[in-house]
């Protein structure tokens, strides 16, 4: 049930970034979907275009934006959204690292190194948080 | 857009308010407008050599001379200054981006000085290299350089035939973290000591700061990308002459820095060689080579360097060997 209750979560923002796309696709394969192809939930069959996926709850995002606002002093009413790149709002390297580490402590999760390098957005560091969570 | 005024070849601004008569704009000492003069040709580094620029990005402040820096760059370039949020991220990005084309453009490789005509790529990795034309019986130089860039300074090392990275941090940069928590998530044991050791706050925030810089340079000479080198595998080591100890900061001129790798750790990693300096007594500046020759019995020798502070086409000003420039770890002699 938890699978499914996963899958039923709003569909991410389209992206023709190489990353978004694989991380995609990693998530649906770890989606247990009946092998019959007749799913539990019809609904939730996906259709060519409309990528059902698991992109992040809101709330993971708001909490990320708060941690990014706070590492690079930003006013609370700036402008922060998923699609927000760090390095745009001024976060260098010693920065993006520190909003990891920050992450790390609110979620109680461990990223790789390679993993934090990955991740340039908001919305993909929510995403990979989720991904963390879940484990 | 405006175009570009064609250069006129006037002698240097001075600090003179009087106007030049024969400009067809007013000179007004340092917040001019006036037509960019050219950029002073020089000669390529030897390979021993290592050339350091650097622009203070609050000694630009002329709007109509950002403007033209503007127009060094080609449309993906423009764009990808006006993607950075606010006026100083958007200045110290066109700094960087003009401060490296115009560079490049004074060693006049192949006669060219233009610095809007570089053509830039990245390595598979993403580090930057210049894309030299391919003509006939034209061999590139084996011209490296590198960038960093604050909000307070903008610099590019270059070098010929040496891998480099260099990095740039304001001395009083103050993590959000704590150091010793942060040290520990991301450095490596015996660097963790080094900076445990440290009993003042204020000189452990400094020596966490000198190795944040000489770690971030040395992954940038690799030129491979931060997932293949994350900072834990990798320490710095500071030895002095009389001993090799982890234990004494990053203060004596005459300390070599060196890096070891974890996955061999009896051996120091001898291809690089490093400098650390303190610059206009805000700023340090790390600089990682890869190691061209080696003096007797393994010895490196130093690294030769020239630091030129810039506004580029406007004025340079050769600042080695001046207190702007002070060598803190390394050994390095400046000319």
């Amino acid at each position: 049930m938890a699978s499914i209750t996963r899958a039923s979560v709003s569909m991410p923002s389209l992206s023709t970034s190489v990353n978004q796309s694989q991380r995609r696709i990693s998530v649906m394969n770890s989606v247990s979907f009946p092998v019959s192809g007749r799913s539990m939930i019809p609904s939730l069959r996906l259709q060519r275009g409309l990528q059902v996926c698991c992109a992040a709850k809101q709330e993971t995002v708001d909490k990320v934006v708060a941690i990014v606002k706070k590492q690079l002093a930003l006013p609370a009413d700036a402008a922060v959204t998923g699609e927000s790149k760090f390095a745009a709002l001024g976060a260098d390297s010693l920065d993006t690292v520190e909003i990891v580490m920050g992450l790390e402590e609110e979620f109680d999760i461990t990223v790789e190194e390679e993993s934090a390098q990955s991740i340039t957005t908001v919305q993909e560091a929510a995403d990979m948080i989720e991904k963390l969570v879940e484990k | 857009h405006r175009r570009l005024p064609a250069v006129i070849p006037t002698p240097p601004v001075s600090a003179s308010p009087f106007p030049n008569p024969k400009s067809q704009y007013c000179c007004l000492s340092r917040n001019f407008s006036a037509a960019l003069t050219p950029l002073l040709p020089v000669q390529l580094p030897s390979r021993m050599e290592t050339h350091l620029w650097y622009v203070v990005p609050d000694e630009v402040k002329s709007a109509p001379l950002l403007s033209k820096y503007m127009e060094l760059l080609p449309q993906s370039e423009r764009d990808h200054v006006l993607g950075f949020r606010g006026d100083q991220l958007q200045k110290s990005a066109l700094l960087a981006r003009t401060l490296v084309r115009t560079t490049i453009a004074r060693y006049q490789v192949d006669g060219h000085l233009d610095p809007r005509s570089l053509r830039f790529k990245r390595n598979i990795h993403g580090k930057p290299e210049v894309e030299w034309e391919t003509k006939d019986g034209f061999c590139p130089p084996p011209l490296q350089f590198n960038i960093s860039h604050t909000s307070s300074l903008v610099a590019c090392g270059v070098t010929m035939n040496s891998l480099i990275g260099i990095d740039v941090e304001e001395k009083r940069r103050r993590t959000k973290n704590n150091i010793l928590a942060f040290a520990k998530r991301y450095f490596t044991a015996h660097e963790v000591e080094h900076l445990n050791a440290i009993p003042d706050s204020e000189l452990q925030q400094q020596e966490f700061i000198k190795l944040w810089t000489l770690k971030e340079a040395y992954v940038k000479a690799l030129g491979k990308g931060f997932s293949s080198s994350p900072f834990n595998t990798f320490t710095i080591r500071v030895n002095t002459a009389a001993q090799e100890s982890f234990c004494l900061p990053l203060n004596q001129a005459s300390s070599g820095i060196a890096v070891e790798t974890l996955d061999s750790p009896q051996n120091l990693t001898n291809n690089w060689q490093f400098a650390l300096l303190e610059l206009m007594g805000s700023h340090y500046v790390a600089i990682c080579l890869e190691r061209q020759e080696t003096g007797g019995a393994g010895k490196a020798f130093p690294i030769k360097l020239t630091a030129r502070k810039t506004i580029p086409s406007v004025e340079d000003e050769l600042v080695s060997g001046t207190n702007a420039v002070v060598t803190i770890g390394g050994s390095v002699t400046q000319f």
